[in-house]
């Protein structure tokens, strides 16, 4: 579920994700409305003439429903930018709402990676995960294309 | 962690070498392509699950008289084979297909909820072995038909309760499968990729998504009023104790009616995929099609009781109901005639996907033209559980459903594998299911005209020709099956090597962006739908 928009700059080179959003809030809602309210028709009809025990069921359903939008609402804002100004790397995050800023010296930023592919840029104790809006490949490629930047720098 | 050394291969490279292998693969992926091959494969096992259930009906029925089963046993494989084949194959194999082709046809890199995807994949196993071991609680399976009809099934024997149990397991996983394709095509399609751009496929599946998640929840309260019923003193269905067996009916047929749209929708939008593609020209009426799909989605909540005139009702609903079938016609028409006028003046040629395509277009069309002689309420309280209905549903489930279900798999499996079938193969598949299946299910209408009910093990002797050329039909287009299944495991293990564009008129973004077989991973970078 991610976006990637990767832009060679003039000054440096800026590495940008964000989960994919082609829903907007005003569209989820009325996604979410239509079936919520499409579902408690048919159980209260229902309960009407006596059948009351879809109602329950379509009480789980919808929470389900609306779980799955509030996942989408709580990801849509999420992104990642790591941003190379002269000797600078600037790292963004907001994950569920929460942002982060870290900033690293080019020459002593060291790319790790963990068991589960993961990959962090790290120095002086300081350390920030990223590639985490992308899967395997989107990670292996950041990794390649920072791997280059950071080592002819390196000090 | 540890420091990243050494050099890193190019994309495609990456992409097998860290494909995770063995048979944790398969049971922990989250994989889009890999869960929707395992709905693929799942779904055409139980559909030979099915098909023996079938045959066993078909040979008690070769001749008149009890030869074979005991008639216990004959209902019992009645219900299964509908419940196995309506809920076990036809069902998962078009969620297969919108696993595999969804994400890719709308420029996403999965799923919306992979790990959701997962579960909702492997709830099915479980209710398929609650169904099959169902034949093996005392007293045998429950006899009861796939519609589970109270109060045969309020009183049928402990079998019941584990088909209860998988109704309701398979039911979650359809909701939980609904929810991702709805979240997955409503908000992870690809910069430019509006709504009016997606391919029929996805249109038609969101549409699908959206039945779903409408009625799985009756199908469960249904099951569940039975259930309390037959243990825990409820009177839903009881009409000792003031319930309504008719109820069950409404409400069955509530979700039941829907139901053949969900299975029949995600077809349309198969043929709307292959016929263009061998027309060399884009789908007439784009637009037209989509509200027809959502028109007959929206119909389809309307006209539940046409299959209960004779249950009983006031004359003025039944003119209803009547007067709301024959409707649905008109958006089925519309398809029909933008299907024709697709292939009108284009440069057809005739492959495997398109002659399915062909046959489901023209006994789709007899099935639905049937439909029409059952909707009209005087012919039907006369052709009522005869085996005119059984003919007629299964041009529907059969020659609409599966056939589509062959075509698309016919037209997509270069894509999914990277190699190509055997045409001259895949041909004789075609025209032996096509002529097998008019002989097992042409016949049938001429029998229930006469008069024959279904759900019987024994016939009077002026049926006897007719079940027997049905019977021979049946073997035939089983036999044929097998034919298919090995041309899938020859395209996969010697199959000529495939173009990443197989079919030049094809447009979707899996055959113009993406390479054959297509990568384990793919648009992780969207495409920019211009």
């Amino acid at each position: 579920m991610v976006e990637l928009m990767l832009e060679q700059e003039v000054a440096g080179f800026t590495y940008f994700r964000r989960h994919a959003s082609s829903l907007d809030l005003r569209l989820l809602l009325l996604v979410f409305g239509s079936l919520a309210l499409v579902s408690l028709i048919i159980a209260a009809g229902f309960a009407a003439v006596g059948a009351w025990l879809i109602i329950p069921f379509a009480g789980v359903e919808i929470a389900a429903l609306g779980a799955a939008a509030c996942m989408i609402v709580r990801r849509a804002g999420d992104f990642e930018r790591l941003a190379f100004s002269g000797d600078r790397i600037l790292v963004e995050v907001r994950e569920r709402g929460v942002a982060r800023r870290f900033e690293f010296h080019r020459g002593w930023a060291q790319l790790v990676t963990g068991a589960k592919g993961s990959v962090a840029l790290r120095s002086h104790g300081r350390e920030v995960e990223i590639g985490r809006f992308c899967g395997e490949d989107g990670r292996r490629a950041l990794v390649r294309e920072l791997r280059g930047r950071l080592g002819s720098k390196r000090i | 962690m540890e420091a990243v050394h050494g050099h890193t291969n190019d994309h495609s490279h990456d992409d097998h070498a860290h494909k995770p292998s063995g048979i944790m693969r398969w049971v922990q992926s989250t994989n889009h392509k890999d869960i929707g091959t395992m709905y693929l494969w799942f779904s055409f096992t139980m559909f030979l699950v099915g098909g023996v259930m079938a045959l066993i009906i078909r040979s008690e029925l070769f001749q008149p008289g009890l030869q074979i089963v005991k008639p216990e046993f004959f209902n019992s494989m009645t219900t299964y084979h509908g419940l196995i084949m309506v809920f076990g194959a036809i069902m998962p194999a078009f969620v297969g297909f919108a696993n595999w082709l969804i994400p890719m046809q709308i420029g996403a890199p999965d799923m919306a909820f992979p790990r959701m995807n997962n579960l909702s994949f492997w709830l099915l196993p479980p209710a398929a072995l609650l169904l099959i071991a169902a034949q093996f609680m005392p007293g045998g399976g429950a006899g009861v038909g796939w519609t589970l009809y109270a109060p045969l099934s309020t009183q049928a024997g402990p079998a019941m309760d584990l088909t209860i149990f998988a109704v309701h397991i398979l039911g979650m996983s359809s909701i939980m499968g609904s929810i991702n394709i709805i979240t997955t095509i409503l908000n992870m399609r690809a910069p430019g990729m509006t709504m009016m751009k997606m391919p029929m496929f996805c249109w038609t599946w969101l549409i699908t998504a959206y039945l779903l998640v409408a009625v799985m929840p009756v199908l469960a309260g249904a099951v569940t009023m039975t259930l309390t019923d037959r243990h825990f003193g409820t009177h839903f269905f009881n009409a000792a104790g003031g319930g309504d067996p008719v109820l069950y009916q409404h409400i069955f047929w509530f979700f039941g009616h829907p139901e053949v749209y969900i299975i029949a929708i995600p077809a349309f939008g198969v043929i709307s995929q292959v016929i263009p593609a061998f027309s060399r020209k884009p789908l007439f009426g784009y637009a037209s099609m989509v509200y027809a799909t959502a028109s007959i989605a929206i119909l389809s909540f309307m006209v539940w009781a046409h299959h209960m005139y004779t249950a009983g009702m006031p004359v003025e609903a039944q003119l209803y109901f009547m007067y709301a079938t024959v409707l649905i016609a008109v958006p089925t028409g519309v398809k029909v005639f933008n299907w024709v006028a697709t292939m009108w003046k284009g440069s057809l040629t005739f492959e495997t996907p398109m002659l399915f395509a062909l046959g489901f277009l023209f006994l789709f069309t007899l099935g639905g033209f049937t439909g029409l002689v059952l909707s009209i309420v005087p012919v039907d309280v006369q052709l009522h559980d005869t085996y005119y209905v059984v003919a007629h549903f299964h041009y529907v489930m059969v020659a609409g459903a599966l056939f589509s279900a062959f075509a698309g798999i016919y037209f997509w499996l270069p894509k999914w594998t990277g190699r190509m079938y055997n045409e001259t193969l895949g041909k004789w598949h075609f025209w032996l299911s096509l002529v097998f299946f008019n002989v097992t299910f042409f016949v049938q209408h001429f029998l229930g005209l006469a008069g024959m009910p279904r759900r019987i093990p024994d016939y009077a002797l002026q049926f006897a020709e007719f079940n027997a050329i049905s019977s021979i039909g049946a073997f035939g287009f089983g036999l044929s099956q097998l034919l298919f299944l090995y041309i899938v495991i020859k395209t996969i293990t010697s199959g000529e090597k495939a173009a990443d564009r197989q079919w030049e008129g094809a447009d979707s973004l899996e055959w113009t962006h993406l390479p054959s077989p297509a990568p384990w991973h793919s648009f992780e970078t969207p495409p920019v739908v211009k």
